[in-house]
């Protein structure tokens, strides 16, 4: 194949092309210094194609609201294709390049969208308390399959990784209060210290971010899955709401694990701690369970086992509703998957600091 | 005249069944070449097989005269850019809008500014039929006749000398398949490309279709026009033209 050549004749205005002109010719388009084009000679192309012919007619300025560029000199094949393309020149000219939003724009988007977030909730939450009345009336439509499938996947799935997080953190905090507790002799108290941070806040804290991470997500991605292919049309269709079948075991089920996986965090991070005070400040594990049921009262415990089921209803409404509001294509899941993980965490700690400054004002 | 596709003497197993036993078939530039044959003869996993994505068993496969499995990696990336390919489900990227899809292959394969690259996605889109307004839509806005238009307009964007379409119409109601079927001619003669395409579609063998391969057994039972086919002995063969038969009778029957 030779090689695209062309030059500009600027006496005769004529652009004179030789050669094969395909997509990557548009190297050998000679400068024209803004002078217009009356001929396009191309008796010397051997081979092209539309990609080619589009070049040629655009550097010869179809595109600029002159006159069409006589062709002179074409093949007959070449001048067919010349002759197509140039039909659809109409519809090619330059447009601005698709438009990227700006920081700030992105931020107002982000904005609205968390507003609609807080709507969508609300409008879900009455939503689901029809369907939860419905239910009560009817409650051959509850189902238990899917309850027990739930609680085992949300539940006894989770138990490792929470155990096994919490142990870690019962070490760390163990480790830093000890390290401090050690100057003042007052190793005992590190017992303290502990038990009302695991109990009360990290506990709770923790578990319900690994649940919304893990479950959370899981929950969005399986659902929004269903939408894509359809089942969820399906349920209905059947005559079944997809709230009693879908969103209510699921709901119920953290409603229920949580409170437990809390309750394991709580003994898993003690444990954790019991070991450090052993190795790093001569606390016997005897000494350490003594002083723990000494200073353990139940109101710590239930604080926080008790933020345990609001943050479980919160995660499990928040990602059923990211699930079907999910659009028919694989983007929106990704997408929708990840808002739901976003939408968990902040909800949880808006939850959480609304429970510390209301249990400090109730004196608990 | 130059072949463009010749598959000689091919042997395919998969998974225990053997596909392909000793097939050849050649098809010469300019043709639109149609392949037939029963369910699980062998028609997707023979396409996957040229246009290089499965290997076959044994047999030579050359698409321009060079072997698809012998070359080397980036002799089969130039060969690449001379064919084209429909996937049967359009497989647009579902991330990208109309536009970029059609430009994705000019991104990557020239060295024309992005921009140009859109403006030439959009001939491609103006040649397959599509209205102004979808260059800047996402796949997912689209009809499945506007997504199979927008698949073809991609296979299109290097200007291939050759079409590789699988199933073209399926999925598609009669009229859009039959605009497409005119699509597809018309941007084969005026175009020049050789089209081979894989189809179950009576009505595209009969409208637009040179000449037709059928796979049977493994091998090529026959090739030739419609006509020449009808005259074949073979029991898929005539109970596939009779279903047309009697398809046309009781249309006019209601």
């Amino acid at each position: 194949m030779s090689e695209a050549r062309a030059h500009f004749d600027e006496a005769g205005g004529a652009l004179i092309a030789s050669g094969a002109w395909h997509a990557d010719s548009a190297k050998a388009l000679p400068a024209r210094h803004g002078k217009a084009v009356h001929v396009l000679d191309g008796a010397g192309i051997t081979a092209l194609d539309t990609n080619g012919a589009w070049l040629l007619l655009d550097a010869a300025g179809v595109h600029e609201g002159v006159e069409p560029p006589e062709l002179r000199g074409f093949a007959p094949q070449h001048r067919a294709l010349m002759e197509l393309v140039a039909r659809h020149v109409g519809r090619t000219g330059a447009l601005p390049p698709p438009r990227r939003e700006g920081v700030i724009e992105i931020t107002g988007r982000g904005a609205m969208a968390m507003g609609g977030h807080v709507v969508g909730l609300l409008d879900f939450v009455g939503h689901l308390t029809f369907e939860l009345a419905a239910l009560i009336g009817r409650p051959g439509q509850w189902r238990w399959r899917e309850f027990g499938a739930q609680v085992r996947d949300v539940f006894v799935g989770a138990i490792p990784i929470v155990i096994g997080m919490m142990f870690l953190l019962g070490v760390v905090f163990a480790y830093l209060l000890g390290d401090q507790a050690v100057r003042y002799g007052a190793n005992i108290f590190v017992v303290d210290g502990l038990l009302l941070a695991m109990l009360r806040e990290v506990s709770p804290v923790i578990v319900a971010v690994l649940v919304a991470g893990r479950t959370g997500a899981a929950i969005t991605a399986q659902i929004g899955t269903m939408k894509v292919n359809e089942e969820i049309d399906a349920i209905a269709t059947l005559g079944l709401s997809p709230l009693a079948v879908l969103v209510i075991p699921r709901i119920v089920a953290l409603l229920v694990a949580l409170p437990l996986l809390v309750f394991i965090g709580d003994i898993a991070g003690m444990a954790g701690g019991m070991l450090v005070a052993k190795e790093q400040l001569d606390l016997s594990y005897r000494m350490f369970t003594d002083r723990m049921l000494d200073v353990i009262q139940l109101k710590t415990l239930l604080v926080g086992l008790g933020k345990a089921p609001v943050f479980a209803v919160f995660i499990a409404m928040i990602a059923c509703r990211m699930g079907l509001t999910v659009s028919r294509d694989a983007r929106s899941v990704g997408e929708h998957t990840t808002s739901t993980v976003v939408q968990s965490l902040v909800a949880i700690i808006i939850l959480n600091a609304a429970f510390a400054v209301a249990f400090v004002k109730l004196g608990i | 005249m130059e072949t463009v596709i010749a598959v000689e003497n091919v042997a395919t197993v998969l998974g225990g069944h053997e596909i392909h036993r000793g097939l050849d078939l050649h098809v010469t530039r300019g043709e639109v070449v149609a392949l037939i044959g029963g369910s699980g003869t062998g028609k997707s996993v023979l396409l996957r097989e040229i246009i290089g994505l499965l290997r076959p068993q044994s047999g030579r496969i050359m698409l321009f005269g060079q072997s698809v499995w012998d070359v080397a990696p980036e002799q089969m990336n130039a060969l690449r850019r001379r064919f084209g390919v429909l996937f049967q489900d359009g497989a647009l990227f579902s991330s990208l809008s109309v536009e970029d899809n059609v430009a994705a292959p000019l991104f990557e394969h020239t060295a024309l500014p992005r921009a140009t690259c859109r403006r030439l996605a959009r001939l491609k889109l103006a040649l397959a039929g599509l209205p102004a307004d979808v260059a800047r839509k996402r796949p997912s806005e689209l009809s499945g006749g506007m997504r199979k238009r927008v698949a073809l307009a991609r296979a299109l964007a290097l200007d291939p000398e050759l079409l590789f379409l699988d199933e073209p119409t399926s999925g598609l109601d009669p009229i859009s398949g039959r605009a497409f079927d005119h699509l597809i001619r018309l941007l084969a003669d005026s175009l020049g490309l050789t089209v081979f395409l894989i189809t179950h579609d009576l009505d595209t063998l009969f409208s637009i279709i040179d000449r037709v391969i059928v796979l049977s057994a493994g091998r090529v039972l026959g090739s030739g026009t419609v006509d020449e086919l009808k005259n074949i002995d073979d029991p898929w063969l005539r109970d596939y033209f009779a279903a047309r038969a009697s398809g046309r009778e009781s249309a006019h029957g209601n």
